[in-house]
């Protein structure tokens, strides 16, 4: 049982991060290899700036955000206890806020790099990311740096069932990103974008503003993948930074979108369960798998060079990934290729 | 006369290399205006430099009047110019629809995509693409990658994305290189039709196809205009012997 909730956990979470990866690189063709910068934006406005929220309207005050999130913790929980209410107001609020955040901070980290060409545009977003990833480590006014912060148990009224209830409510957000993502990239719009990744030059001859669209794409999958830095966050109950790795925010992200197929929503959750599914097994026998295989390095770095040797294989020998991208036939097309068929057979 | 397209002295280097030295030339409103040139006589650097995907480094450009001198392309695009390439840029993996509706004017509002309004506009572009495919002859092929499609079925591609913009000037760069004769001389046919509502700026080297639908005509060499009129421009001493010396 306890392995199906960690698989539901993840496969939630690494389905919202993922396929907000996808809108951006398997649509866009944003090599946003800072990916992880969004997620702990998310994190931020849950461990920084909710914290602090709650602090002026509760009168609490400390010297420092590590104290105040103790203290904000303790005095909403015991709130939340007495006022259900009051906890799912703020779980909304910082969803809100993180979504909002994340899609400022996609906005105003591309645009540096928002002219460039794809390489540089990756190797600028990873810089970027990783700057503020040792800002916010390294600096304890953030969210505590190493030592992290407290966050609120909006969920503490249900009891034994907590976990449980906050999984289903992390399935439901990646469900309801899914229901989202299909319906903008199965659009127009979305095609618009593909036509970004296969040539700017092309779309600019077509009238259209690829910094624009650029500016676009990269605000709203920030903003998805906030939210799943706030949900870990909050299901967690703190905020430490460095968590928010690159290795699993940014390289892991990547992998499940080029596993299940880049431009194909349907094939990124099959990467993202494969992925997890994966993940657990290993984490639950790399111990045994080391000793059965006799490798020569410690059991820690097994997961990572797996996985690092399977987004080779991907790229090598099945770079389209589990599932091939489809065109866009939306309604519209499939009414009038009907009625042309229709003309043409009569 | 009325001109839609003017430059004025315009001017693009390359290190140093001179690929449009001070080049003046009007295109004229409803009107089929041809440039040709040996390889590397500029043509291609003033169709990049006009549509904005160069940066001129002198002179000007007007269009329409306005002037539109180093404006972005998707800006120019706007104002109503749609040019093709003279190497065919397919949208790879799109069908061949789909590149097509990619240059319908719709698209780029995340709001309607999230709110569903892009259905009509979705209709229409598809039946106005499958016109010009039918056109074409590509109709067959509208579920087919672009990628799979043949050299002379892209050049098609490339005129019949260009075809769905509502544009005043089309700048084809070699628009039937490729295409068999017969589809070439229907595709100028269809230039001449369209006439009424737009002007054509022709980049080709087919001159036994192309030089009957041709009103005007600018020879290029060296990035400069030696010669302009109708045919008799051929008779020119300039010119026959920059084409002589082209072919030596």
């Amino acid at each position: 049982m306890e392995i199906l909730f960690s698989f539901a956990l993840w496969f939630g979470l690494y389905a919202i991060v993922a396929l907000s990866l996808n809108l951006e690189y398997g649509f866009a063709g944003i090599p946003n290899f800072g990916k992880a910068l969004a997620v702990l934006v998310g994190a931020i406005s849950v461990g920084g700036i909710m914290n602090r929220i709650l602090a002026y309207f509760y009168g609490i005050s400390e010297d420092n955000v590590i104290s105040l999130s103790s203290s904000v913790r303790g005095i909403v929980n015991d709130a939340i206890l007495s006022d259900p209410v009051l906890g799912i107001v703020i779980f909304l609020s910082s969803i809100t806020l993180a979504s909002l955040l994340g899609a400022v901070a996609g906005v105003i980290f591309i645009l540096p790099s928002v002219k460039l060409k794809q390489d540089y545009l990756a190797i600028t977003l990873l810089a970027i990311s990783e700057v503020v990833f040792l800002v916010t480590n390294y600096s304890t006014e953030i969210v505590g740096g190493y030592y992290g912060v407290s966050v609120p148990d909006v969920f503490t009224f249900s009891g034994n069932y907590r976990n449980t209830f906050f999984i289903l409510v992390i399935l439901l957000f990646a469900f309801l990103v899914y229901f989202f993502v299909e319906r903008i990239s199965n659009s127009p719009f979305g095609r618009v974008l593909k036509a970004m990744r296969e040539n700017e030059d092309v779309l600019k001859a077509s009238g259209k503003n690829i910094i624009v669209l650029r500016i676009k794409a990269a605000a709203i999958g920030s903003a998805i993948a906030s939210i799943a830095g706030a949900l870990f966050s909050l299901y967690s109950l703190n905020v430490i930074a460095s968590s928010f790795t690159r290795v699993e925010w940014t390289f892991y992200p990547f992998l499940m979108v080029l596993l299940g197929g880049a431009g194909n929503n349907k094939g990124v959750l099959a990467g993202v369960a494969v992925f997890v599914f994966a993940k657990i097994f290993l984490t639950m026998f790399k111990f045994e798998i080391t000793a059965l295989l006799n490798l020569p390095f410690e059991a820690i770095w097994f997961e990572y060079m797996l996985f690092g040797i399977l987004m080779f294989l991907v790229l090598y020998y099945k770079p389209e990934g589990i599932f091939k991208e489809k065109p866009i036939f939306t309604k519209p097309i499939k009414k009038v290729v009907y009625k042309i068929s229709g003309a043409k057979n009569n | 006369m009325e001109i839609v397209l003017k430059t004025q002295n315009l001017s693009k280097f390359f290190g140093g290399l001179k690929a449009l030295d001070n080049v003046n030339v009007s295109i004229q409103k409803n009107k089929i205006t041809l440039i040709v040139g040996p390889n590397g006589s500029g043509k291609t650097t003033l169709i990049n430099t006009v549509s904005g995907f160069y940066k001129a480094d002198s002179g000007k450009v007007f269009f329409d009047g306005k002037d539109i001198t180093n404006k972005p392309p998707h800006e120019i695009s706007k104002l109503g110019i749609t040019r093709t390439f003279q190497i065919p840029q397919p949208l790879k993996k799109l069908t061949v629809l789909e590149n097509l509706l990619v240059f319908y004017n719709y698209g780029t509002e995340l709001i309607e995509a999230v709110n569903g309004k892009w259905k009509k506009k979705e209709s229409d572009a598809t039946e106005k693409a499958f016109k010009i495919l039918e056109f074409l002859k590509l109709d067959h092929l509208w579920d087919v990658q672009a990628q799979n499609l043949s050299g002379g079925q892209l050049k098609l591609l490339e005129i019949g994305r260009a075809l769905m913009r509502e544009s005043k000037l089309f700048i084809a760069d070699e628009p039937v290189a490729g295409v068999n004769p017969v589809l070439a001389h229907e595709i100028l046919s269809r230039f001449l039709k369209l006439k009424d509502e737009m002007s054509f700026l022709l980049v080709e080297h087919r001159l036994d196809i192309v030089l009957k639908y041709t009103d005007y005509i600018y020879v290029m060499a060296n990035g400069k205009i030696i010669a302009e009129g109708r045919e008799e421009v051929f008779e020119d001493p300039k010119v026959v012997e920059v084409y002589l010396s082209a072919k030596g």
